[in-house]
């Protein structure tokens, strides 16, 4: 049965969650799958979610996890083919990385797919470290320490470019 | 204050501005004293604000995915997959009920009339033995013929061939009532015609000949009957049912 206040819920969360799927994804029709899922799932689940769980940690938790099922299928496709003797196309060209390397985007982009959510989650969305704890499933000082690898892994990939924020590549 | 160094925990929270004052002074006089972690907790806000700053505008509206939208999606594929599956059920039906009406088709054009040499080789060889009515008498042959099989059904003559009646048997078959009357040439030869319905089928044959056992059949349908001449597979047999097969049209 529809609940108009959670249809409103789930719209403001919409932006937030096709702009995480970017930047898991890396790919715009690859993210509009994963939040049309998110979505569904949400939709599907809405009676199991806790009162007292952040709606939006919930859905990025979902959008999280329906990622990394999709990528985990991939990755035994790509198994499957190269066991077949045909090469599957890495996730990121590397020429286009090197190309592009000095800019903080770039770098975040570069990040393997746990940095990047911390980072966005933490950064840009601002939800609490202990969101993140239970969004990942793991106590908030593994998190701790997994956000200082982030944070390092960022810094390490863009250093060279911080004194020129990356403007040009806003599009 | 004490001077020990901030947690982990403090550090990321400054960083991200989550610090209240009494804590977050407490971050800065730690840092002031530690120049190189001072520079990398200053490289990761700078790097946090720069991700704010680049990612803010990413938020592009995507109508597409508005819950009523995803909601009516779901409930149409649902319909469409019960759609499917009906039709694959109902596929599955028509399969069934044509496979069962379908059943036998084939049956009769793989050993047509296999009834009349069964019934050749269960008599002729006994010449004649166990026949239900025997009688060298046409018109006796004839009636009993019409009456049990149908009345449009004709006993040929072979007279002319050299074969005279020796009697007829009745048998029960899928197709319904069947009857045989064994000829004989008095030398020993024995031939049978051998005519059945053709069944709720409607199995009508070509005119055909086929050898099974040592046994030679030509058989044909005419009317609304199936027909068949049965004989050995000798020469002479063969003689005898060629002369009897034309003489049957």
């Amino acid at each position: 049965m529809p609940d108009p206040q959670f249809d409103d819920a789930l719209r403001l969360m919409l932006p937030r969650l096709r702009r995480f799927a970017l930047w898991l994804a890396r790919d715009s029709h690859a993210a509009d799958d994963l939040v049309q899922s998110t979505m569904e799932r949400a939709l599907a689940k809405a009676s199991s979610r806790r009162d007292d769980e952040s709606l939006r940690a919930w859905l990025f938790a979902i959008l999280y996890r329906l990622f990394l099922d999709g990528k985990r299928r991939a990755s035994r496709y790509a198994l499957l083919l190269n066991a077949l003797g045909r090469d599957e196309a890495p996730t990121w060209p590397s020429a286009e990385r090197v190309a592009e390397a000095h800019s903080t985007l770039a770098a975040f982009a570069s990040l393997p797919v746990e940095q990047r959510s911390l980072l966005l989650w933490v950064t840009v969305e601002g939800l609490s470290y202990q969101e993140v704890a239970g969004i990942l499933g793991v106590p908030i000082g593994t998190v701790m320490s997994r956000l200082s690898r982030a944070r390092r892994a960022l810094r390490a990939l863009g250093d060279g470019s911080t004194e020129t924020p990356a403007l040009r590549l806003l599009k | 204050m004490s001077t020990s160094p901030p947690s982990e925990h403090d550090i990321h929270a400054y960083v991200d501005g989550h610090l209240d004052e009494p804590r977050r002074s407490h971050v800065e006089r730690y840092l002031a004293r530690d120049a190189e972690r001072a520079d990398e907790v200053q490289a990761w806000r700078q790097g946090a604000q720069q991700l704010r700053a680049l990612l803010a505008g990413d938020l592009a509206p995507v109508p597409a995915m508005d819950p009523v939208a995803v909601r009516a999606g779901v409930h149409e594929r649902r319909v469409r997959r019960v759609a499917l599956a009906a039709g694959f059920v109902l596929c599955l039906g028509l399969g069934a009920i044509g496979g069962w009406a379908a059943r036998g088709m084939g049956a009769g054009a793989t050993a047509p009339m296999a009834d009349a040499m069964q019934a050749y080789r269960l008599l002729a060889v006994d010449h004649g033995l166990g026949l239900d009515i025997s009688t060298p008498n046409e018109n006796d042959l004839r009636a009993w013929l019409s009456g049990r099989v149908g009345a449009d059904v004709r006993l040929p003559d072979f007279a002319d061939a050299g074969f005279r009646p020796m009697g007829g048997r009745l048998f029960a078959t899928d197709q319904g009532p069947a009857a045989m009357v064994l000829y004989d040439d008095g030398n020993g030869h024995t031939v049978s015609f051998y005519v059945r319905p053709p069944g709720e089928a409607r199995h009508l044959l070509p005119r055909g000949e086929r050898e099974d056992g040592g046994l030679l059949a030509n058989y044909w349908s005419k009317g609304s009957h199936n027909f068949a001449v049965v004989a050995l597979a000798d020469a002479a047999g063969r003689l005898s049912a060629e002369k009897m097969t034309t003489k049957s049209f």
